[in-house]
């Protein structure tokens, strides 16, 4: 039957005076009997909990933990931001500014729109066209 | 590509839709309805953007008009669309106020905060943060008021803004990095 041993640990730095043996599980390396630490938060996961990706860093120090207080700091204002609301007289402003009618039909560029022609603009195109045919076809036949 | 937006957004950008077709047949005041249902979001991007309620107002007011006199060229999201236009109206802004070396009152703070006592406890890291903005190039000052005032996810960014989730991801950590830079030895 195995007893939990408060003493364990005071004994073992007297047989460690003593010079005398230990025993094997005093012989376990130092890493197997200490207890893990958190991982180290980089400002990455910073970065990850204020994205809404990761939750608070936990056990930070120095620089990183300094960083987290800053985020707080900064979260607590831009929160009051985000609460912000229009003026309530704005939009009595817009709609008094608002021209009398909204354009009912969209601005197309000019290669979109419909072309009226004339019939006498129709007949001076086609004497152009004619024309510059006539010119291209005598260069082209020397 | 398919396109896979959210149920009640559909909703949303039908019932956008009906009121752009009454405005259009000659119902003028149904705009209203759109101005108070998009006016807060883009009031706190102007805001943001320009640390000046009066400017914000103003920008405002022009993207209104603009999106009004253009109504018609409306093609899917209205909020994505009018977005677009006072984010342009912001960029503009800033740009002038640039080449001219106007500087606006800086005593110009935003108003409609909740309670006025807490309003005066912050006043200094308000407008810490509102000069630290000021300094921060226009892409990374947009990229944090959309991430940290206006709320908004890196998706809904990235098709505001037509650009990439991982670019946004960049600029916002950026923005953090330089504001941190900035203020930390005084608020940390």
């Amino acid at each position: 039957m195995n007893l939990d041993d408060m003493y364990e640990p005071n004994r073992r730095d007297e047989a460690a005076r003593e010079g005398g043996k230990q025993s094997g599980e005093n012989n376990a390396p130092l890493a197997d009997r200490e207890v893990p630490l958190p991982p180290v938060a980089t400002l990455d996961h910073v970065h990850r909990w204020l994205d809404g990706e990761a939750p608070e860093p936990t056990g930070l120090r120095g620089e990183q933990a300094r960083s987290l207080e800053f985020w707080h700091r900064m979260e607590e204002e831009t929160d009051r931001r985000r609460r912000v609301v229009t003026p309530p007289y704005l939009a009595d402003r817009i709609m008094a500014a608002l021209p009398q009618t909204a354009s009912a039909t969209a601005i197309a560029p000019w290669w979109k729109k419909d072309m009226n022609l004339s019939p006498a603009a129709v007949v001076a195109l086609a004497v152009g066209a004619f024309s510059l045919g006539l010119i291209a076809m005598r260069l082209v036949t020397g | 590509m398919k396109s896979t937006v959210p149920a009640d957004q559909v909703d949303q950008v039908d019932a956008d839709q009906e009121i752009i077709a009454r405005v259009l047949s000659g119902d003028r005041d149904a705009f209203s309805i759109l101005i108070h249902r998009y006016s807060d979001p883009l009031f706190r991007h102007a805001l943001g953007m320009t640390g000046s309620p009066d400017v914000a107002e103003d920008i405002l007011q022009m993207s209104f008009i603009k999106a009004y006199s253009h109504l018609a060229e409306v093609r899917g999201r209205f909020d994505a669309w009018v977005f677009r236009i006072v984010a342009n109206g912001c960029k503009d802004w800033l740009k002038n106020i640039r080449r001219t070396h106007l500087s606006y009152d800086e005593d110009d703070q935003p108003t409609g905060y909740a309670n006025p006592e807490e309003e005066l406890d912050l006043t200094e890291l308000r407008s810490d943060l509102d000069r630290a903005l000021q300094t921060l190039p226009v892409s990374l000052r947009e990229a944090f008021v959309m991430k940290h005032v206006e709320g908004r996810s890196y998706e809904e960014m990235a098709e505001l803004l037509s650009t990439t989730v991982g670019a946004l991801k960049m600029r916002v950590h950026r923005a953090r990095e330089a504001l941190q830079a900035l203020l930390e030895e005084k608020y940390a």
